[in-house]
């Protein structure tokens, strides 16, 4: 296969190199977009990666009014990963747009703008105004931000979800992503809910609640107390809602979790993720969205595809009752885990 | 990688106590070094040496990169360090950066075991670091391992070295002294690196092992009392002693820089972890990022309660 086909990032010529994506109705020029809350609002990144290249951005959740955030301290490492309390701290939804969207919007990359509200109609109200903006290319809704009271409810209720989905839905001519958190007993019944009111997709998973403690000091080690857990520590997790949604809800998913590496983006679009997020691993590797989108093409190849779309759950399911003679699987990682 | 370095053309210029803008990222060089020498200076206190001209010709007193171990999990974020040096080429060159560190958690306990050949994944420089302003008696103030971005500091002021790129020209600074407070006599670190370059070192210690017994700001107070010339003060260390340092030089009406060390995720501005209490121009105070508003701020710029 001629390496043209697979030059990555070139907007014009996304169409035909195999790499590009449809989530409903939301088209991205290639699966790796940005996570929320991990990527600044991109300007930060401008010297760091080509953000031309990416398949999409989606700056830090804004909210209605201004919000200074949770008391430090903010993050902490654990095993594998790091907990983090932030706070959804940022400077309102009329900053977002007079400060940070003139930029975003200036790029060729999509902008996927993550709202989250106190209420429905706090989230229609940001979907309705950011519905009147030049430069935007879909609305993330974060129902799933372990860290602030009153979202949450929207990310743990079937019947709020799909009532808020739908209403945002109704509200904005721009396409609809809902995030949703792993802290429910069935996220598949969460996802159910999204795309039975419209959703365009669904963005698996938000970070799995968790804590730290300072057993000397007897104190939690986050200002909040409980932080959601990120990083290559919750992979499996993820990988595992991506597994249940797919099996059971005709939706298209973003998968997020733990991605670190053009193996594990693999991985997730195997599993029947449409595209993917990448997240904690922007903390401690600044170019590994440069690298993933370096590494796509050879992985699609290494396996056969001329397309991500083709592999998209493409998963072969074992036999429920694998014979005896069953053994570990014996495929090799392209890359250093 | 980019080669546009605007770090440069973002040097604050403007007088102490202004509120900069945000320091991006746009110079950062991102990559793997090899470690040539990581040695003892003092309890828990360690100097690691790798060769990285990338950084090293563009990096200013003040500023930070961030380490991790490569190919490694666990630790599994980079840790912010300030510039404690650069190494330069035969030719004059900056080649190459130190960086003191105390070991304190994971990532500086598996840092002080790490031998020469090891690598590190490094990004930087980062930060805005402290300014370049007029004074005739600079005086730094250091807590714990607060000493560490105080050696490029004077290097530069005692005209001895120049940073950045293009280099950097700060006017030359008539004296320099280093109130330098540790815990005990064993913590000290690199005391002779500051005294070779001519600084005048005034150490104390917690308990009366070496210099005075007690607090730093004592030191400081004594200092700012004998000293005939125009003081500015740049302070680095725990936050108690920095906030009463920025109230000393409150009360004395001297210009006042502080170096904060916050936990930070990313170093880049883009995890909102490493916020701060910042007074903003309406008088209240809102969580700001250190890594990219910072880590130096003027001393009245910042809510210590």
């Amino acid at each position: 296969m001629p390496d043209r086909l697979f030059q990555v990032g070139s907007p014009s010529t996304h169409e035909e190199n195999g790499l590009s994506v449809q989530l409903g109705r939301l088209r991205l020029p290639n699966p790796v977009v940005t996570a929320s809350g991990t990527f600044g609002y991109a300007r930060e990144m401008a010297g760091i990666v080509d953000l031309s290249r990416l398949g999409g951005i989606i700056p830090k959740t804004i909210t209605a009014a201004s919000r200074a955030g949770n008391t430090p301290w903010r993050t902490v490492e654990t095993t594998g990963g790091m907990l983090n309390s932030i706070g959804l701290d940022n400077d309102g939804i009329d900053a977002f747009i007079t400060g940070h969207l003139p930029y975003l919007a200036s790029l060729v990359t999509p902008t996927i703008v993550s709202i989250a509200g106190r209420s429905q109609e706090e989230f229609v109200s940001m979907a309705q105004q950011l519905s009147q903006c030049e430069g935007i290319a879909a609305l993330e809704l974060n129902i799933s931000c372990p860290n602030v009271s009153g979202g949450v409810d929207f990310g743990t209720d079937p019947d709020m979800c799909a009532r808020l989905v739908r209403s945002a839905v109704e509200s904005s001519d721009l396409p609809i992503l809902a995030k949703l958190t792993p802290n429910v007993t069935d996220i598949a019944c969460m996802a159910q809910a999204a795309a039975d009111s419209g959703a365009d997709a669904v963005s698996l998973i938000n970070t799995c609640l968790g804590v730290a403690i300072d057993w000397k000091r007897k104190r939690p080690v986050l200002g909040n107390m409980f932080g959601g857990l990120s990083g290559p520590a919750i992979k499996p997790i993820a990988l595992a809602a991506v597994c249940k949604v797919k099996a059971k809800v005709d939706v298209p998913i973003i998968g997020i979790g733990g991605i670190a590496n053009i193996d594990d983006v693999m991985e997730f679009l195997v599993a029947g993720a449409s595209a993917v997020q990448i997240g904690t691993a922007n903390f401690y590797n600044p170019q590994v969205c440069m690298q993933i989108l370096d590494g796509l093409p050879k992985a699609l190849r290494s396996i056969d595809a001329d397309s991500v779309r083709e592999i998209v759950g493409s998963l072969q399911h074992r036999s429920p009752n694998p014979p005896s003679s069953a053994v570990a699987p014996t495929s090799q990682p392209t890359s250093e885990a | 990688m980019s080669d546009v370095s605007l770090v440069g053309k973002q040097l604050p210029s403007a007088p102490l106590e202004a509120a900069g803008p945000p320091y991006f990222a746009d110079g950062l060089w991102q990559g793997t070094v090899e470690i040539m020498e990581n040695v003892q200076l003092a309890q828990d206190t360690f100097r690691v040496r790798f060769r990285c001209p990338e950084i090293a010709r563009k990096i200013l007193p003040g500023q930070f990169l961030m380490l991790r171990m490569s190919g490694c999990n666990d630790p599994l974020l980079g840790r912010p360090f300030a510039l404690y040096d650069t190494t330069q080429s035969s030719s004059g060159a900056a080649d190459g950066l130190d960086v003191v560190y105390l070991v304190i958690g994971k990532f500086t306990s598996r840092l002080s075991q790490a031998l020469p050949g090891e690598r590190l994944d490094v990004w930087g420089p980062l930060g805005n670091g402290f300014s370049a302003m007029p004074a005739e008696h600079l005086i730094m103030v250091a807590g714990g391992i607060g000493q560490t971005p105080f050696l490029a500091v004077a290097r530069e002021a005692l005209e001895l070295r120049r940073y950045g790129e293009p280099l950097r020209r700060r006017p030359r600074v008539n004296q320099v002294t280093l109130c330098y407070g540790a815990r005990t006599q064993e913590f000290l670190a690199s005391v002779e690196d500051f005294q070779e370059l001519g600084v005048d070192v005034r150490v104390s210690t917690d308990d009366g092992s070496f210099g005075h017994a007690g607090l730093v700001t004592e030191v400081l107070e004594s200092v700012l009392d004998q000293s005939r010339l125009r003081p500015t003060i740049l302070c680095c260390g725990p936050e108690p002693m920095m906030a009463a340092v920025a109230r000393i030089s409150s009360d004395r009406n001297i210009p006042c820089e502080v170096s904060l060390e916050t936990p930070m995720a990313c170093g880049v501005g883009i995890c909102f972890s490493c916020v701060a209490k910042v007074r903003q121009p309406d008088g209240r105070w809102d969580y700001r990022r250190t890594c990219v508003e910072g880590p130096v701020f003027g001393g009245q710029q910042i809510d210590f309660s």
